[in-house]
């Protein structure tokens, strides 16, 4: 590369400042995610699903003959850090590759940066359309935008016979983007879309938007947020004396927390989730998922992490097929290894298709989705 | 003498480049830059007039969001099947609309704040910076809400008769922000000299007499205001064209206090002091960061914070100066900052 | 019809602990003229010693709640000795950032011990609200609403009936007169700032277990406070309370009929709206701008 003939005067300079490249034994894989802020519990799952997706991955001989070195860095859940981070990793660590960002705004942030430095990046838990229709190549997600959610749900609709439906989403992207998808999907099958009730990332009180759904004639709410929220809402719908349907979307649920911490009010709720721990024999490679959550269960870590981290046993597994098939360790062969291979993921096989304007398209993998219910303090699979 | 400082000083960052290389460090050195020169900005207030103003993001953050918007152009649906349509501009032209509509955001929160003062100043002015924020949070339409405003084109300047040089590189960026900083400080300097920088410094001392000696209260702080504020926006136009994404988080109450800390503990009231300060508490994250979890940085932060305010209140600039006079002219010399203390009670001895 | 009956219950509710907040920050910011960063830190502190009492000590959640005032008073008293009493005399902007620093200080503090996930804190009531008619309101809010009118009450007695409360308001007035009429000017001012900090520790011991508890829940609720004690008017008991009433009004009505996300933005606008229209509050009797 060119900026290495500059680095040539300062050498030594630079071989302090740059960390552990003596002869390149190990293949990096820069990690950029929330370890502090807002999102650092879910960005910590991410983190140690990583982890053991490495170190399985270390065990079998590593890739290329090397192995493979995660090199972890804070975005603080801020997308100006997750762009310095972004600069930090491709720059000073040099890793041809990298998995992040976790949240959508912090995704975008990062992006400019990568068709900056032409590096690739394994998208593994955004939700915004906007990152593969943006027209950046280097883009390759596991994770499904709402749009996808709402295709895979359509299957579902027909059985649950919905007649009219409400939304209280997330004030932003993700839960906008949902009403909106969802909304499409539900008209094309003749399901009347009520109110579109919206709350802010940081709300703690909806009773106001609960007591006008409450009063609303739908019989069922769709509800689109992180688990603290849903949480919120589910106590306070019940203090309300709200009886409706509840679904909840987007895979940042954590049913195990809404269970403990709403009690009896999580009860009756159904949720649309991208991953099934609790039923490893009904996931598409019983196999692998029981062997990720016996490693997760082994190291000491909390099981209701189990819906978030597989994404990041995912995604790096995903960068590593790809460095594979590349055949060495480097951005572009990297990037364009993207689109042949083809990985047994958690959630289904993972195979990258265009997404996005002609001649620029990222890459958008379909992962599969699942209606579980809770009840009695229970998550059981909705039977339909 | 100073103004021999201040060159060496110039001098000496304008050589920055030409030994660091690492972008990530050069990256670094560009935002502290650029918080710099909102610290500046914010120092005009709080140590030249001694308005506490804690809303001082909000300058900062519309600067951004303006400059962002103008260079993107924006599709605004409006009540009744109307359309605000606007079609993308050069970003030269964003940074120029960033410090005039800035200004003019200072000119009316001058206006309606100074008519109180002390504590419930602060508390308007934290309530303008919350409001802007959640505008911006809930605004979707216009500002894209927290998916933030991504893809911000660079800044480009025309050369006449070259065509354009577009500002893509750390280094060209570096130069920009150093310059834009040097013009801030030049102005800053020149204004607390000249005959509006008295009645400021008037004001802060003795309100009632600066009244009876003819100064024009409301027109005294809120120019000041305006001249404040467009600074910061200045400064918003250069991180929004240099982060090249904007989301609401730029107004967080956080970033005020960040640059508060700066701008007391270099010394309010001094014009080197937010400089100082700015890079001491821009550059600290950075290196802190492989040995300290940002919470217990800020924990580090706050007790700093209240160790100046007891030990050194005046900040450190203040302080070093006033060593550095009693060493080098010796006890008793007539020092024209009649304010500080110690020198009046060297005087009567 | 029903809707706005719902949001009225809502709104009483949330109004009696949004007073309780006020009543604290007028008592500080009225008397001893500081602008208290920290009382947001004082409202979280209060919610998590009702989880340590409860969820992580298993003891009784009624007990939990005098456990949580007391330990608001005594960080209170702390913070005033430490940080006000040696600044006492500095000019209001060194006071101010003082604060700042600790606040900054104490929340960082908070996220570093418990860190951001969010914490529930078991109740012993049941889960099935109370139904009169069309509306519900669960029985844990209204044991908030009960206990946050017992403080209320309790605090104005303890200002205008007792001699404590007495020394308070003639300090407020005069400084100097009650320091020559041999009130104890520092006991006071610790007294005021460690009852003030009690109440908000005891608004968010109240509200901590209506909600969820995480560290940056003092933020909000600050802001909240002083919008109350503007609207209210400075030093002003009573003002504050139909403040946190009428706070609670225009956040419900306004999330419920305008719309949803500016719903914590109605305490900055009426800040904003009260201080330029009419700065001494809706409710002051003495004239004090400042």
């Amino acid at each position: 590369m060119i900026r290495t003939i500059k680095y040539v005067p300062t050498a030594a300079l630079a071989a302090v400042l740059l960390s552990g490249q003596a002869g390149a034994q190990t293949i990096k894989i820069g990690v950029n995610e929330p370890l502090t802020g807002a999102f650092a519990a879910s960005g910590t799952y991410v983190v140690n699903g990583a982890k053991i997706a490495a170190d399985e991955i270390n065990a079998k001989g590593g890739v290329l003959g090397k192995k493979i070195e995660l090199v972890i860095e804070d975005n603080k859940s801020n997308p100006t850090e997750a762009a310095a981070v972004a600069e930090k990793l491709i720059n000073s660590d040099k890793t041809p590759v990298m998995m992040g960002a976790w949240g959508s705004s912090l995704t975008l942030a990062v992006m400019p940066k990568l068709m900056e430095y032409e590096t690739p990046m394994v998208v593994e838990t955004s939700s915004s359309g906007k990152i593969t229709t943006s027209g950046n190549p280097y883009v390759f997600r596991i994770s499904p935008p709402s749009a996808v959610e709402a295709v895979a749900f359509r299957n579902i609709v027909d059985k649950l016979a919905l007649k009219k439906v409400d939304f209280l989403v997330i004030n932003n992207d993700w839960g906008r983007g949902t009403a909106e998808d969802f909304g499409k999907m539900f008209k094309e099958k003749g399901i009347t879309v009520g109110l579109v009730e919206t709350m802010d990332q940081g709300a703690q009180d909806m009773s106001a938007q609960l007591a006008k759904i409450k009063g609303s004639d739908a019989e069922t709410v769709i509800v689109t947020t992180a688990v603290d929220q849903l949480t919120l809402i589910f106590k306070q719908a019940a203090a309300l004396g709200m009886k409706k349907r509840i679904i909840t979307t987007g895979g940042s649920q954590n049913p195990d927390q809404i269970i403990a911490q709403a009690g009896a009010a999580a009860n009756g709720t159904m949720h649309l989730t991208t991953f099934l721990p609790w039923f490893p024999e009904k996931t598409p490679n019983p196999e692998a998922t029981s062997y990720f959550i016996s490693e997760w269960k082994k190291r000491g870590f909390d099981f209701a992490g189990c819906t978030e981290s597989f994404r990041g046993y995912d995604g790096i597994r995903t960068a590593a097929a790809a460095i594979e098939k590349a055949g060495k360790a480097e951005p572009a062969a990297i990037k364009a290894a993207m689109w042949d291979i083809k990985v047994k993921g958690l959630n289904g096989d993972i195979v990258f298709r265009k997404s996005g304007p002609e001649g620029k398209e990222s890459g958008q993998s379909q992962p599969n989705v699942y209606l579980i219910e809770i009840s009695d303090g229970k998550i059981g699979m909705k039977s339909l | 003498m100073r103004s021999g400082i201040a060159i060496l000083a110039v001098a000496a960052f304008a050589s920055v480049p030409l030994w660091l290389r690492d972008p990530y460090l050069m990256n670094a050195l560009i935002t502290t830059g650029i918080f710099i020169i909102a610290a500046m900005s914010l120092n005009l207030l709080l140590g030249f007039t001694g308005q506490l103003s804690l809303g001082h993001v909000a300058f900062f953050g519309i600067g951004a969001y303006v400059s962002a918007l103008t260079s993107l152009g924006f599709d605004v649906p409006l009540p009744g099947d109307f359309h605000i349509v606007h079609d993308p501009w050069p970003p030269i032209a964003g940074f120029a609309l960033a410090v005039v509509i800035a200004g003019l955001c200072g000119y009316l929160v001058g206006r309606l704040s100074f008519r109180v003062r002390g504590a419930y100043f602060v508390i308007v002015t934290i309530s303008f910076a919350e409001v802007v924020r959640l505008v911006a949070l809930n605004w979707v339409e216009l500002t894209q809400g927290p998916l933030a405003l991504n893809n911000i084109p660079s800044i480009a300047l025309p050369l006449p008769g070259f065509g354009e040089l577009v500002l893509r590189t750390k280094l060209q960026n570096y130069y920009l922000v150093l310059a834009v900083a040097v013009a801030a400080y030049a102005l800053i300097s020149r204004l607390v000299k000249s005959h509006f920088g008295r009645a400021m410094r008037g004001l802060m001392e003795n309100e009632a007499l600066a009244i009876s000696v003819g100064i024009d209260v409301t027109r005294t702080l809120t120019l000041a205001a305006v001249i404040s504020a467009a600074i910061a926006g200045a400064a918003g136009s250069l991180y929004a064209h240099y982060i090249r994404i904007i989301d609401p988080e730029v107004f967080a109450f956080i970033n005020t206090v960040t640059m508060v800390i700066m701008v007391i503990s270099g010394g309010k009231g001094s014009l080197a002091g937010p400089v100082v300060g700015g890079l001491i508490f821009g550059l600290m994250p950075v290196f802190l960061r492989p040995i300290m979890t940002p919470e217990a940085q800020w924990i580090a932060y706050g007790g700093v914070l209240i160790l100046i305010l007891f030990v050194l209140p005046r900040g450190i600039v203040p302080s070093l100066t006033q060593r550095l006079a009693k060493r080098r002219k010796g006890i008793g010399a007539i020092h024209p900052v009649a304010f500080s203390k110690s020198s009046a009670e060297e005087h009567a001895s | 019809m029903s809707e706005f009956l719902q949001h009225l219950v809502n709104m009483l509710v949330l109004g009696g602990t949004y007073a309780l907040l006020g009543i604290g920050l007028t008592l500080i910011f009225g008397i001893m003229n500081v602008v208290n960063f920290t009382h947001g830190v004082l409202y979280t502190f209060g919610a998590y010693i009702m989880f340590i009492v409860v969820n992580q000590l298993g003891l009784n959640f009624f007990l939990a709640l005098p456990v949580a005032v007391i330990a608001g008073w005594l960080l209170g008293a702390a913070v005033e000795l430490i940080l006000l009493r040696p600044l006492r005399g500095s000019d209001i902007d060194t006071t101010m950032l003082v604060m700042i620093g600790a606040w900054i200080a104490m929340q960082s503090g908070t996220l570093w011990i418990w860190g951001g996930v969010a914490k529930s804190v078991t109740t012993p009531f049941p889960d099935e609200p109370l139904v009169l008619g069309s509306v519900s309101v669960s029985w844990l809010r209204l044991f908030v609403l009960a206990a946050a009118a017992l403080l209320i009450v309790a605090t104005y007695l303890l200002v205008n009936r007792t001699k404590l409360g007495c020394a308070m308001r003639a300090t407020f007035q005069d400084q100097d007169t009650a320091s020559l009429m041999g009130v104890n000017v520092d006991l006071i001012y610790t007294s005021t700032f460690a009852i003030g900090s009690s109440l908000a520790a005891a608004a968010g011991a109240l509200l901590g277990p209506v909600y969820v508890i995480f560290p940056q829940m003092g933020d909000l609720a600050a802001v909240k406070a002083f919008a109350i004690v503007i609207l209210g008017g400075l030093g002003n008991i009573t003002g504050a309370v139909i403040g946190g009433f009428i706070l609670a009004l225009a956040e419900e009505l306004g999330a419920g009929y305008v719309s949803s996300g500016y719903r914590d933005a109605m305490g900055f606008l009426i800040i904003i709206a009260v201080l330029i229209f009419k700065p001494t509050g809706l409710f002051a009797r003495s004239e004090r701008v400042g």
